[in-house]
């Protein structure tokens, strides 16, 4: 036999007993027991589905079930058995006491105000929404401006980075005057500018697996901006495990994507690319280039679907992946389907935490400076063979509307792809010298020739960048 | 109906403005609608405890399991809204219990405003304030 406690308010249904005692060889068995004898009871304890409500909490004796067998635990004779619900709470997620609009907000939102889709319904919404927006570059900047503008309540901003001048091209977010200036800090002055109604939160951090689910937990959607692999994982990780959508967009060259994950059963990143591409395969903006104007679009796509998702209209961009050309002006679909055999959003999930994506991406945890191969030569070593006349020949490597922008003039232009090909015009006795930008194309060039028999290749350290450093400050850099 | 004794009252406020600008807790005891006595209890929560607050539920266990030898009922929980008003917002409702009473008291800038009691139906859906009386 075990004693059972009733709490003060459900005597009333206990026939005002402040305890029971029943038979029974668990505590499953027991409340069975005990709300078969006490219907109006069953209610207060156990859900439609039968099982126990959300905050009920069973006690035998000193110890709560959930660390034991949870109902199947066993009772001795003379245990006691307490029902204790959770309690918790705050001010935090308002919802009852409707937050209003000020005349001087229904001015400014007048337009969004007269559409029934939107209306002060839908504004009290958007005014009440928590989004998070994952860098402020050329994504960032249209969906911080934008969303300000529209009226989203609080916009947290993540972003450790500082606004240079190969910025400006496209996020529009920044001014010439912000170069040098933290980019969060750039951003706030101009969506605060644009409405003073938002509330903005900062976070000058790299979002890594320590912070990302601290950050993330207070906002209602993500939107990644990101441009690199181990962050996209990572936001996509973290909004699963916090049952997030993530408004993720994409962007290289001329080309953009756009889709959400994350959202109601939908598929998640991990669904389209279950692993990372080999590191360095794919190239950055910063290394293939951007058309300035494309970010523009697609943060406009992610900031469109963002209000729909907050609004809760229309048909969202979930299970869907945009493809948009701009050289073609073409928008294109591919169905995405959530993948059952995912390993963070599939019926069996096996990632249940963030984990190291550095890793996961195959990118060293620490990167290093690459030590000094006995191929290569410093820009400064190359201008002094250059003035001292001695023979030898200068490779540019890069691509001709690169050495349009700038050239050191005694080189000659073989692209790298072009290299097979035109080996022929390159002598193996000669002494050889490759550059490209930054050194990494000539790097391969000068391994390429190594295998092609020529034995005095070598790699100016760093490329015309270096150059434009330590030689020749009037060659622009880009 | 709800009415909380003064020096219960007073140790509810106390304990509120104290714990300001992060959320108290506590419990309220008592018979037949009236509290007499008041347990404040710590706030577990382990992330920002300016707008949430949980309890331990051996905390609670403990405290009923006390009450229970002073003839004692426990009738309710309170909790304090720092810098807001005392609404019963979307997160009390989802954490709601709908066995007791829930009075929540409004502290700005360290002093007691207001306060109002609540009673929260089943599915966390709904709950409708009470009368309180206190002082």
């Amino acid at each position: 036999m075990a004693k059972i406690l009733i709490p003060t308010p459900l005597r009333q249904f206990a026939g005002k007993q402040d305890s029971v005692t029943l038979a029974g060889a668990t505590v499953g068995e027991v409340l069975q027991s005990l709300t078969s004898q006490y219907g109006e009871l069953r209610r207060h304890l156990y859900n439609d589905e039968g099982k126990l409500r959300s905050f009920v909490n069973v006690y035998v004796n000193d110890d709560d079930i959930r660390y034991l067998e949870k109902e199947a635990t066993p009772l001795k004779d003379g245990d006691t058995v307490s029902i204790v619900p959770s309690i918790a709470g705050g001010s935090a997620g308002v919802a009852a006491p409707p937050v209003t609009l000020s005349k001087e907000e229904i001015l400014r939102y007048s337009r969004h105000l007269i559409m029934p889709e939107v209306g002060m319904e839908g504004q009290l919404k958007l005014k009440n929404a928590k989004v998070c927006l994952i860098g402020t570059g050329g994504l960032g900047a249209p969906l911080g401006m934008y969303l300000a503008a529209a009226g989203v309540g609080r916009i947290g901003l993540v972003d450790f980075d500082v606004v240079d001048f190969t910025n400006l091209q496209r996020q529009v977010i920044h001014g010439t005057k912000d170069v040098g200036r933290k980019k969060l800090d750039s951003a706030a002055d101009t969506m605060r500018d644009i409405n003073p109604y938002v509330e903005i939160d900062r976070y000058e951090v790299a979002l890594t697996s320590e912070n990302a689910l601290d950050i993330l937990k207070n906002y209602d959607i993500v939107v990644d901006g990101t441009d690199n692999f181990p962050t996209r994982y990572l936001v996509n990780d973290a909004c699963v495990i916090l049952r997030k959508p993530n408004v993720y967009g994409s962007i290289f060259r001329f080309e953009g994507q756009a889709t959400v994950f994350a959202y109601e059963g939908g598929p998640c990143y991990r669904c389209l690319y279950p692993e990372p591409p080999p590191p360095g395969l794919v190239p950055s903006c910063a290394e293939g280039g951007v058309l300035g104007i494309l970010p523009g679009t697609i943060g406009l796509i992610q900031a469109t679907e963002t209000v729909k998702l907050i609004l809760g209209i229309g048909e969202p961009l979930v299970g869907r992946l945009l493809l948009y050309d701009a050289l073609a002006m073409r928008f294109r679909e591919l169905k995405l389907r959530r993948n059952p055999e995912c390993p963070v959003c599939g019926d069996h999930p096996t990632i249940h935490e963030l984990i190291d994506y550095q890793e996961f991406c195959g990118i060293p945890n620490q990167p290093h400076e690459p030590a000094p191969s006995e191929g290569d030569i410093d820009p400064v070593e190359v201008k002094a063979k250059i003035d001292r006349g001695e023979p030898f020949v200068l490779i540019d490597v890069r691509e001709p509307h690169e050495y349009q922008i700038c050239r050191i003039p005694q080189a000659k232009l073989i692209p790298l792809g072009d290299l097979p090909m035109r080996v022929n015009e390159l002598n193996s006795a000669d002494e050889i010298v490759a550059h490209c930008k930054s050194g990494v194309r000539s790097a391969k060039a000068v391994d390429f020739l190594k295998q092609a028999g020529f034995r005095k290749v070598r790699n100016m350290k760093g490329g015309i960048l270096a150059w434009s450093d330590k030689v020749d400050p009037s060659v622009p850099k880009y | 109906m709800l009415q909380v004794e003064k020096p219960a009252w007073d140790t509810m406020v106390s304990h509120a403005e104290k714990t300001f600008p992060k959320e108290c807790c506590g419990v309220m005891l008592g018979s037949d609608g009236l509290v007499r006595e008041v347990v404040p209890l710590p706030n577990v929560y382990t992330g920002p405890q300016e707008d949430f607050f949980v309890m331990d539920p051996l905390d609670l266990h403990r405290v009923d399991v006390e009450a229970r030898k002073k003839g004692l009922d426990v009738l309710g929980v309170f909790h304090s809204h720092p810098n807001c008003d005392a609404y019963f917002s979307k997160r009390d409702l989802e954490n709601s219990c709908s066995w007791f009473s829930y009075v929540v008291l409004s502290i700005k800038d360290g002093r007691f405003d207001h306060a109002n009691s609540y009673r929260p139906d089943f599915d966390q859906k709904e709950a409708p304030k009470e009368e309180l009386i206190y002082g």
